[in-house]
Formats: structure tokens, sequence, C-alpha cells
């Protein structure tokens, strides 16, 4: 049953660079986004393996807490 | 003679009936699901031959609803004790072939009775949950051998490793039990955790969720940090506890237990010099860092999935187990949220309570700041940590890799908090405040007046941080008025480590005579 996972950012911060894109086969862990918050620039990893359904972010986007920048469908 | 014979026939009979629990059938369904039975649990946990069942022959209580007349074998509980890689531990394991493995009042008795025989022998207890709950139909008797099981467990908390397998779904009340114990192993896709069920829910609060939701593994290791790991099977549950014990004293009279590993107490890392960036901006795992340090890399981490800005596993170095806390820059910038905090605590809370050293790597921007992270309680949960390492009297060894600001420096167990030895890399920036929020407030005059002038204050800011800089955040300012022993060479984190650990197997601290503190939880 495929599932829409969603990719979240754990805090206020900026996307620095966005490295899947819509229709890109990812794998768990893979790291799909740079976002940088308190002077550092941190990965974020997709929670689960499928293929880029959304991507709601572009470079240089401002993003609260918890927002969902992604959404992975799973198989 | 004889007469003996026939007799000791008779009870092994019996004994060989109570062992068949639910029956074949309900075995056979419990197998088809994924799951063990409770006493090939058991069998699989314990070493061959050692495990001593006690109470197989004790009958439940309950004589309403036609339980006068049911047979309710060893009342749905195996209880014993036996040998775990050569140390003793009790261990229950609840059976879901008998009456769904409900809580009885006499399967309540006999689990607390292991808890009594667990706490005077001074030894680790286990408890394997696999049950429907209470027992309906025994009413006040079940719920009032709850509350003796979480008297138990407070009272035990600290005195004996107490460690809860969840192995089935633990409905209602009896998830209390396992929040008192220590640790909380659940198993992927058999197990669930909550105090009411989808039926229950929905009647009450007109809530639709599955038990998945409710409770499941995802939820509790990743979201509401209840439990500390999921496994993939109950093989992986049994063995992941036998891991978990071999780091563990028998009880907190004891030292965690020395296991020769191999790995030099004189190993230089060359690897650290790569994983550590110089470059504040680049992140990177520390798990990494940890691998390095540790003996042979091994770690055994909890609560992985839940607040990991902050990491909090148990290794050996030079044999002997430690309980490390470090900040995780890769999540976060390694910043301190009330999650985390909560975690941290927790977990150090448990080494002193079972005389683990810790050892507190630090690469920490400072408590997380904005209004999510106020309302979140940060105050009262950041002082958690505060409180947690200043309480405890085990050897407490820190590193500051990188930075190491304000309140997350003395949160991560600065000297100040009781840290014996404090090492910084040359990296390190331990300072008040951040660098730049600092400069904006010592030199806002001075900068406001340039803007006046006409002049640029970004390139009075600039100056002023540089100058900062050279001033107060690097090594040489920390180390000279004594908040670090000494600037080390990344290479020789292990060996720097464990020095200081060595020395400090003859320390002796203790808190004054009190009852208990007050701490802010």
């Amino acid at each position: 049953m495929p599932k829409e996972v969603p990719v979240t950012v754990p805090m206020v911060g900026k996307i620095v660079k966005v490295l899947a894109n819509l229709g890109d086969a990812v794998k768990e862990d893979d790291e799909v986004a740079t976002f940088e918050a308190m002077k550092m620039e941190m990965p974020v990893v997709a929670p689960a393996t499928g293929k880029v359904k959304k991507v709601n972010i572009q470079p240089g986007q401002l993003v609260e807490a918890d927002s969902v920048i992604m959404v992975i469908e799973t198989e | 003679m004889e007469d003996m014979v026939k007799k000791v026939q008779e009870i092994e009979g019996l004994r060989l009936k109570i062992k068949a629990g639910g029956g074949e059938e309900l075995m056979a369904k419990q197998r088809k699901s994924g799951k063990m039975t409770a006493r090939e649990r058991i069998a699989y946990l314990f070493d061959e031959g050692t495990f001593v069942e006690f109470d197989i022959f004790a009958k439940h209580i309950g004589r309403d609803y036609g339980l006068d007349k049911k047979s309710v074998p060893a009342d749905g509980v195996v209880t014993g004790f036996g040998k775990i890689n050569g140390r003793y531990a009790f261990c229950y394991s609840e059976d879901f072939t008998v009456i769904a493995g409900t809580f009885g009042e006499m399967h309540g008795r006999k689990v607390c009775k292991t808890l009594d025989l667990a706490l005077k022998m001074n030894c680790p207890v286990i408890g394997i949950n696999d049950s429907g709950g209470a027992r309906v139909t025994e009413e006040m008797g079940a719920l009032s051998v709850y509350g003796q099981l979480f008297y138990r467990n407070s009272r035990a908390s600290g005195t004996i490793p107490q460690i809860a397998l969840i192995m089935g779904p633990v409905a209602g009340g009896q998830a209390y039990s396992p929040a008192l114990m220590d640790f909380i192993i659940m198993v992927e896709k058999t197990s669930y955790m909550f105090i009411a069920g989808p039926p229950l829910v929905k009647a009450v609060v007109f809530e639709d969720a599955t038990e998945e939701e409710l409770g499941g593994p995802q939820v509790h290791t990743e979201i509401s940090g209840v439990a500390d790991l999921a496994v993939a099977d109950d093989k992986a549950c049994l063995d992941t506890t036998k891991e978990l014990l071999s780091y563990l004293p028998s009880s907190c009279s004891d030292e965690p237990p020395y296991a020769e590993t191999g790995d030099s107490p004189e190993r230089e890392s060359e690897e650290l010099l790569k994983i550590i960036p110089t470059d504040p901006n680049k992140s990177y795992d520390m798990h990494d860092v940890i691998r390095e340090i540790v003996d042979s890399g091994r770690i055994y981490e909890v609560k992985g999935r839940y607040a990991a800005n902050v990491i909090t596993c148990f290794a050996r170095m030079n044999g002997r187990p430690v309980g490390i806390i470090a900040s995780n820059p890769n999540i976060m910038a390694g910043a301190l949220d009330f999650k985390a905090s909560q975690k941290a605590a927790r977990f150090i809370r448990f080494c002193d309570s079972f005389n683990i050293p810790l050892v507190n790597l630090q690469d920490v921007p400072a408590f997380l700041v904005g209004t999510k992270s106020e309302r979140d309680g940060i105050i009262r949960h950041g002082a958690k940590m505060l409180y947690a390492y200043s309480e405890a009297t085990v050897p407490k060894i820190t590193v500051v890799l990188r930075k190491a600001y304000a309140g997350g420096y003395l949160a991560m167990c600065s000297k100040d908090l009781g840290a014996d030895f404090v090492f910084e890399l040359p990296t390190g920036e331990i300072c008040l405040m951040g660098p730049p929020g600092a400069v904006n407030i010592l030199f806002r005059k001075e900068m406001q007046d340039a803007k006046e002038k006409g002049q640029n204050p970004e390139e009075v800011r600039q100056k002023r941080l540089k100058e900062f800089y050279e001033k107060y955040v690097n090594p040489l300012y920390s180390a000279g008025l004594q908040h670090v022993d000494d600037i080390i060479d990344p290479r020789r984190m292990r060996p720097a480590i464990i020095s200081a650990l060595e020395i400090c197997r003859n320390k002796t601290d203790s808190l004054p005579k009190k009852k208990h503190g007050n701490m802010p939880i």
C-alpha cells in the first residue's frame, strides 16, 4: 500500500540546497536537502524509501519548525 | 517408595500440562503471528538449563464469571530466575495464550514476588509484557495488584536494573510499569503500548485511531520518547536485552562489568582529523566521533530516534562501560531543546544510579531559543540537565570539540557542574554568549555611532568580532582560567579520556544528607 511520508525540518531555519527533485527515487536516509539554522548547515534526510511526490521549497526559502518540505510516496 | 514415585509422577504430569499454557492451537496462533511463546522467550533469553521457575502451580484467585470452573495455567505468567551470559537475573514472561495474558490478581502477585526476590537477591529484573491488560473479571483484585507492582517498580528504582520488553499489547494501567522501569524495548509490528485502545478512545474522546497510531513502536521511539528502542522481532528483542545487560552492574552496589575488548587504551585516531570540521558552519555526525574513541567502535544507543540532537549511548572504554552524552551538530545544530534535555537528564541519572562513568562530548551552540522553545518549557526541562549532572557523583569527563556557548556549555557538564576533567580541542569555543550576539550587544553604541557618522557599521562589527574571537573565544583563554584542564590533539581524544577515567576509579564524592532533592521534573 503506497503511503505518503512527509519530510520535515525540526526547527526554524533556511533551505540552502534542494538535492532531490519531483519524481526522483530516494532511499531512506539519503540527503534530500541542506538546511541552515543556528549558523550551521545540516542535512535533511529522507525518512523512507520511495519517490519524491511533492517539493514544497526552493533554495533560500525560510521554513518554520515542523514544516513539510517534501513528500515521499513509498511503494 | 513406590508411593512417593507415584505422587511425584502425578505432580510432574500436572506440571507438564501447565507448561502447555493455553494449548497447542493458541500456541500455534501466537507463533504464526510472528511471536515466540512465553516459555520460548525465556528459553532463548536465559543460558541453557539455568532457568528456575517458581509458582508454576499458583492458582488464579477470581471465582466469578465462570473463573471458578476454568483452568488458568500458571495464571498466565511464567516467573523465575536464571543466568544470562553467566549473570543472574529475574524474569516474568506473560503468556498471551492464557486468557490473553490478562493481569489477574495471582498473575500480579507472581510479578510482584519476582520483583521482591530480585531486590532481595540484588539482581536485575526483566519484564516480558504480552497482555490484553487488566483481567476485568477479577475487578479490584486486578487493579490493586497493578498498584502493588508500580509501588515495587518505584521503590526498587535505582537499586536493580529493571528492563521492560514490550513483546505484545500493553494496554491500560499496565503501561505504567514499564514507564517506571529503566529501559523499554518494543518489537516492530507486534507490540503496542497505550493507556486506552481504539474502542475506548472512540467512545470517550470520539477519536478514530488505530493501535499503531495510538502506541506503536514508531510513536514511542520517535514522538513520545516513551520507548528506548524498537527492534525487528522477538529474537532481536531478547538479543538486544542481553547486550544491554552486558553494560550494567547487577545492582547499585556493584561496579559495571569489565570485558576484555583488545582495543588499546593508547590508540590514536587520524580519522578524527577528517571527521571534525574546522569550519564552524559545517556539521558532522557525532556518532562518527564516538565510534572512533570507544573500544572497537561499538556503541549501544538508546532513544536514538528521539531528540537526536543529543546522543545517549553506552560503550566500553578500556574494557569498562561508560555512558556517553554527546551533542549531534547534524541535528538542530546540536542545540538543546526541551526533549533533548529530558532525554539526557534521565540517562545521566540512570548512569549515576548504577556507577557508570559519564563521558560528555560538547559541540553545542546553546539551548534552543524562540517562542516555541519557551512555551515547551525549555527553562524547566533544561534545568533537569543542570540538576542531573550536578547531582551525579560518578566520574564525569568532558571534551569540548567545537562550540560550547552559554547555558549549553554548562548543561553539557562544565567543570562548574563537577566535571572531574575537561579537555578542549584547538577548535574549542567556550564563551558566555555566541560571539555574533555578544558583539552586537557590547558594541551596539559604537556601531550606531559609525552609522550616524556615515561609516560602515558592518566593518566595525567584523573588526570587533575578530577581536572578540582573539581575546575570548579560543582555547588558550579558557585554559588560562582553568575552565579546561588541557587543550588536546583530537587524535588523542581516546587516550586522554581513558587516562582521566582510570584515575577517577579512585574518586569519592557524596551528596549532603537529605531525603532526596526536589528535581525539576
